[in-house]
């Protein structure tokens, strides 16, 4: 008895530790953005103040932060989806048929996903300006296809490999063609797996900054360019700074939040099996 | 009088009549709605930063779109990615109208013919200010800021020069009247006894973060006035040079009484530091002023007061700094033209007392010779004597600078770290830079030694 | 055995696996192979945009053997590895205790709670990530050092030293990749047939019997693509760095991807920067081979 309620509270206390490592960074940042400049650069940092909502205000004030995440939704959104368009019937060939070169066509998909924006940005840049799509949603979307694909099939092709192939059968005995069988059978059933990467391409989108800061002038700047943007060099400030990074966090944190049992699950189903 | 000048001017028309000066631009008609009609419904795409000289502007902005019907759509982008985005701009043939010009890019953006010489829109007097008068810039500004190979390619927008400004009465407590006249002063009586490690207080701080900050702020304001400087006549390295490295060596020695961390110090944590009372005496630059003086920003209130920076011996070369606007040259003719009268307005002796009054740092003389201009604002003085005399070369301001002041902003924070020993790190600087300058082709007398 | 493949033969057609797969290979092909091609002439040319008027001609190999002599190269390199070879271990045993703790019945309110809060590290920007670092870290007005403080410590000029500048990047990596090991570690314990592991529990009392052998079989192919790609995103860590330190102190926390960012896009050797990047690829795509090697033969097989 005693050991084992001693275990609990060692396991309470250790589930504990997990919370505050986890969310002290995130509430240090959302509650400096209610403090005024004074309480910012208290030193030491003041635990108790009196908030202030003029941060949120600042920000608000400026059309850009509110287009900001809009563009950012636009943007990840659109990849997320067309990534999940193209990228599940790929997964679904790779998980289901045997042909020459397979793993090599699955490594070099995920190979994608190892390219440094870097050495993309000013190739993709040239080629944008000649296309005339710089600064717009599509040529963000295009790019960003380039890291979320590669996680769409990598996390589909593990889950439509653990759909057991008996379920197919009845249905192929019906006459059902392949697409029917990977539309009708394994895109519901591979849900979970399809579902948690998209929220990691959401994710990985909403939060990119290289590309957007190479290929957007003003017209579709995303959230973490407009977030960067106060960093002037001359004063800083912080409170703005930290109110607009609460207010971009937050949407991509409460989705996540919202679609968290999934993750995990997917994940479940997706790395083993 | 035009509409435009009558309210945007209001202020200057106030101090014209009070001290009865000549005003410029009774001389001759401008109008600039009339120039302006053709361009209407333009639009102009310029790159803005988030400092008080471009708030100022953007106040004033209004008046300027009302009266000519030409739209300007500022970015705002920071300094650090200011020359990353207009680069790309330019080499692609993006949308901005308008160049925004740190004197350390005038040459590549001049060579590389991204920029339009003056000349050829101010003969057309349709569209030039009769009063444009180049004359009334300061003529270290429009050298330094607007002029290449001897072509004046843009006007003196956002204006700096380093000053020391200094707290007085921390200055006071310690028995000092008056700011350090030399360098050599500041080190040796005033450092001491201003440092107070144990209670946190240090004389002096001088900004150091790796970056344009490093090169400029920190590298080059230890050469100049010891009589060191970067580069020689022949374009080979200067800095093993027995000025330069007393300078180098100096900076070391005055880091005894910086805080420490200062090489993660950018002008923020300076300016800073100075108005929240932890160190005595910074050097920065002029713009600096609206925030030393703001009580939301700064606990300094009285105790605040502004001196030329501190002379050498090699006299008196403080920093300088700044910005000039020029019509870029991927422009449509249109747009160019438009580009013209704007850039005009922006540093015309008309609105220059206005500017001013919103936080901006006018390039024109004629403003700073108003008593209440200079009693206002105590930057004025020392600002207008730092810009008497300077060396416009005081950052190199040819094409090769960007990669040359990375090489210094590395190297230079090396060696503030103790990483690389001073002399170490001028050679590693000197062999690097003397490589990019090789590449450059300008010790094959394939191209003209300016700077 | 000649069953199998016949009724597969009827299943589908020959072609068919090319429909599913062609759109996507498509696609990469456009927007990922076409640019990465583009860089790979770039890298054999002289390529400075600032420099129009030399034109861009090819000069071989040169830009390789500027980088390959470059020490700046191999100093930021070696930094990145350290930088990987510090975080990735402190991720993964913390993530590998975050997730035994998850797994383990009973506290259910408290376990959802925290197994939620995983998510919050992992959706934070990570430009905002490194905003926030730099208001943590701050000597005077940062909360790190109240927090040393409480434990007697002295305030540490974090970001003003280069070692405390290192850690501090290394901090904040950590915070936000831990919770992503955890819950792949987490996925992985979960796959364990209950029944198994129910048995196994009864049959031993050792915690770590139970874990060596039953749970960790389960734990490889997550922990092999935690490998894959945290090696790939540690080559590729930009933002946070950035807005944090922007590499400095000095060059204390100059990572490979800042420094050919500074290459590339302030001193605008897109020739030089583009053989540093694909070296990079190749290092990338060798470790990630030599990863699934080890790891995750399911794939191969």
């Amino acid at each position: 008895m005693n050991p084992r309620s001693r275990g609990q509270i060692l396991h309470a206390l250790g589930l504990i530790a997990v919370l505050v490592f986890t969310i002290f960074p995130f509430f240090w940042m959302v509650s400096s953005s209610f403090k005024t400049q004074a309480d910012l650069l208290a030193s030491p940092p003041v635990w108790l103040f009196r908030p202030t909502l003029a941060n949120y205000a600042d920000v608000f004030a400026d059309q850009k932060v509110i287009d900001a995440v809009l563009n950012s939704l636009i943007v990840a959104l659109g990849s997320t989806g067309l990534s999940v368009i193209l990228g599940t019937p790929a997964a679904f060939a790779l998980a289901r048929y045997e042909f020459r070169g397979k793993s090599d066509l699955w490594f070099w998909f995920i190979s994608n996903r190892f390219i440094s924006p870097i050495v993309l940005a000013l190739p993709i840049y040239l080629l944008g300006l000649q296309l005339r799509i710089l600064d717009t949603h599509l040529v963000l979307i295009l790019v960003y296809v380039t890291f979320i694909l590669p996680i769409v099939i990598w996390i589909s092709t593990d889950q439509f490999r653990s759909i057991p192939r008996e379920l197919e059968e009845a249905a192929r005995l019906e006459g059902a063609s392949q697409f029917d069988i990977f539309r009708r059978i394994y895109l519901p059933l591979g849900l979970p797996g399809i579902a948690v990467s998209a929220i990691f391409g959401f994710i990985f989108s909403w939060n990119e900054l290289l590309y957007a800061l190479v290929l957007t002038r003003r017209a579709v700047q995303t959230a973490p360019v407009v977030a960067t943007s106060f960093m002037s060099g001359y004063e800083l400030p912080w409170g703005k700074i930290m109110a607009t990074g609460t207010v971009i966090v937050l949407p991509v944190t409460i989705f996540a939040l919202l679609v968290s049992r999934h993750m995990v699950r997917g994940l479940t189903m997706g790395a083993t099996k | 009088m035009n509409k435009l000048l009558r309210t945007v001017s209001a202020a200057a028309l106030y101090a014209v009549a009070t001290f009865a000066l000549p005003m410029p631009s009774e001389a001759a008609e401008w109008d600039i709605a009339k120039a302006a009609e053709p361009y209407k419904g333009t639009e102009l795409n310029v790159v803005f930063l988030d400092r008080p000289g471009y708030r100022a502007i953007i106040k004033l902005l209004p008046e300027f779109e009302k009266a000519t019907g030409i739209k300007v759509n500022y970015e705002i982008v920071p300094y650090e990615n200011t020359r990353e985005r207009e680069v790309l701009n330019f080499s692609g043939q993006g949308d901005l109208s308008i160049a925004l010009v740190d004197l350390v890019w005038i040459g590549e953006f001049a060579e590389n013919g991204w920029i339009l010489p003056v000349d050829k829109f101010a003969n057309d007097a349709t569209i030039t200010d009769p009063n444009l008068n180049l004359k009334g810039f300061f003529p270290l500004l429009l050298d330094a800021f607007g002029t290449w190979g001897g072509t004046v390619y843009g006007l003196p927008f956002d204006n700096y020069s380093g000053l020391l400004f200094y707290n007085q009465c921390m200055l006071k407590d310690a028995g000092f009247d008056k700011p350090p006249a030399t360098w050599k002063e500041l080190l040796e009586v005033y450092a001491p006894k201003l440092t107070d490690k144990d209670k946190k207080q240090y004389a002096f701080a001088l900004q150091s973060l790796r970056g344009e900050t490093q090169s400029a702020d920190s590298f080059m304001r230890s050469l100049w006035p010891h009589g060191g400087s970067l580069l020689d006549k022949d374009f080979k390295s200067n800095l093993l040079s027995k000025e330069s490295q007393a300078g180098l060596q100096y900076r070391q020695k005055l880091m005894e009484y910086m805080p420490p961390g200062i090489v993660s110090w950018d002008h923020a944590e300076a300016v800073n530091a100075l108005a929240q009372g932890q160190v005595a005496m910074i050097t920065e630059w002029s713009a600096f002023y609206p925030t030393l003086t703001d009580p939301k920003t700064s606990k300094l209130g009285d105790c605040l007061a502004v001196a030329p920076e501190p002379a050498g011996e090699a006299g008196r070369l403080p920093a300088l700094g700044g910005f000039s606007l020029a019509v870029a040259a991927q422009a449509p003719e249109e747009e160019q033209k438009a580009a013209w009268i704007f850039i005009q307005w922006a540093t015309s002796e008309a609105i220059a007392r206005a500017y001013v009054d919103a936080g901006g740092v006018s390039g024109r003389m004629k403003v700073y010779e108003d008593p209440q201009v200079k009693a206002t604002y105590k930057f004025v003085e020392p600002m207008v004597a730092s810009w008497q005399k300077g060396v416009p070369e005081y950052r190199p301001r040819f094409p090769a600078w960007p990669a040359v002041s990375e090489v210094i902003a590395e190297f230079g924070t090396k060696m503030m770290l103790g990483e690389v020993t001073v002399e170490g790190g001028s050679k590693e600087i000197g062999n690097r830079m003397e490589a990019i300058l090789k590449q450059e082709g300008y010790y094959d007398g394939k191209k003209k030694l300016l700077q | 055995m000649t069953t199998p493949s016949t009724r597969r033969r009827l299943a589908y057609g020959r072609w068919t696996p090319f429909w599913f797969l062609a759109p996507a290979v498509l696609a990469l092909f456009l927007i990922g192979i076409w640019p990465t091609l583009f860089a790979l002439v770039t890298s054999l040319r002289r390529y400075n945009i600032t420099r129009p008027r030399d034109g861009f001609p090819f000069i071989g190999l040169d830009n390789y053997v500027q980088v390959l002599t470059d020490p700046t190269f191999w100093d930021t390199l070696g930094r990145t590895a350290g930088f990987f070879l510090v975080v990735m271990p402190i991720q993964v045993a913390l993530g590998l205790a975050i997730a035994l703790m998850l797994h383990r019945p009973g506290l259910g309110m408290l376990r959802s709670l925290a197994r939620v809060s995983l998510v919050v590290p992992l959706a934070t920007t990570y430009a905002v990530v490194g905003l926030l670092g730099r208001l943590i870290f701050n000597r005077d007005f940062g909360v790190a050092n109240a927090l040393i403080g409480l434990f007697g410590f002295p305030p540490i000029d974090w970001l003003g030293n280069p070692t405390g500048a290192f850690v501090a990047i290394c901090v904040m990596d950590i915070w936000q990749w831990t919770p992503f090991c955890a819950l792949i570690f987490l996925s992985g314990l979960s796959m364990v047939p209950v029944d198994i592991e129910e048995a196994a529990r009864l049959e031993t009392p050792s915690k770590w019997a139970l874990f060596w052998q039953v749970q960790r079989p389960y734990l490889l192919p997550g922990f092999t693509a935690m490998l894959i790609l945290r090696s790939a995103d540690v080559l590729k860590l930009f933002d946070m760095v950035f807005t944090m330190t922007r590499g400095g102190p000095g060059a204390a926390t100059e990572l490979i991807s800042i420094y050919i960012q500074r290459v590339g896009f302030r001193v605008f050797d897109m020739g030089l920067a583009s053989a540093q990047a694909l070296l990079l690829l190749v290092i990338t795509v060798v470790l990630a081979r030599v990863y699934i090697r080890f790891f995750y033969r399911e794939i191969e097989a």
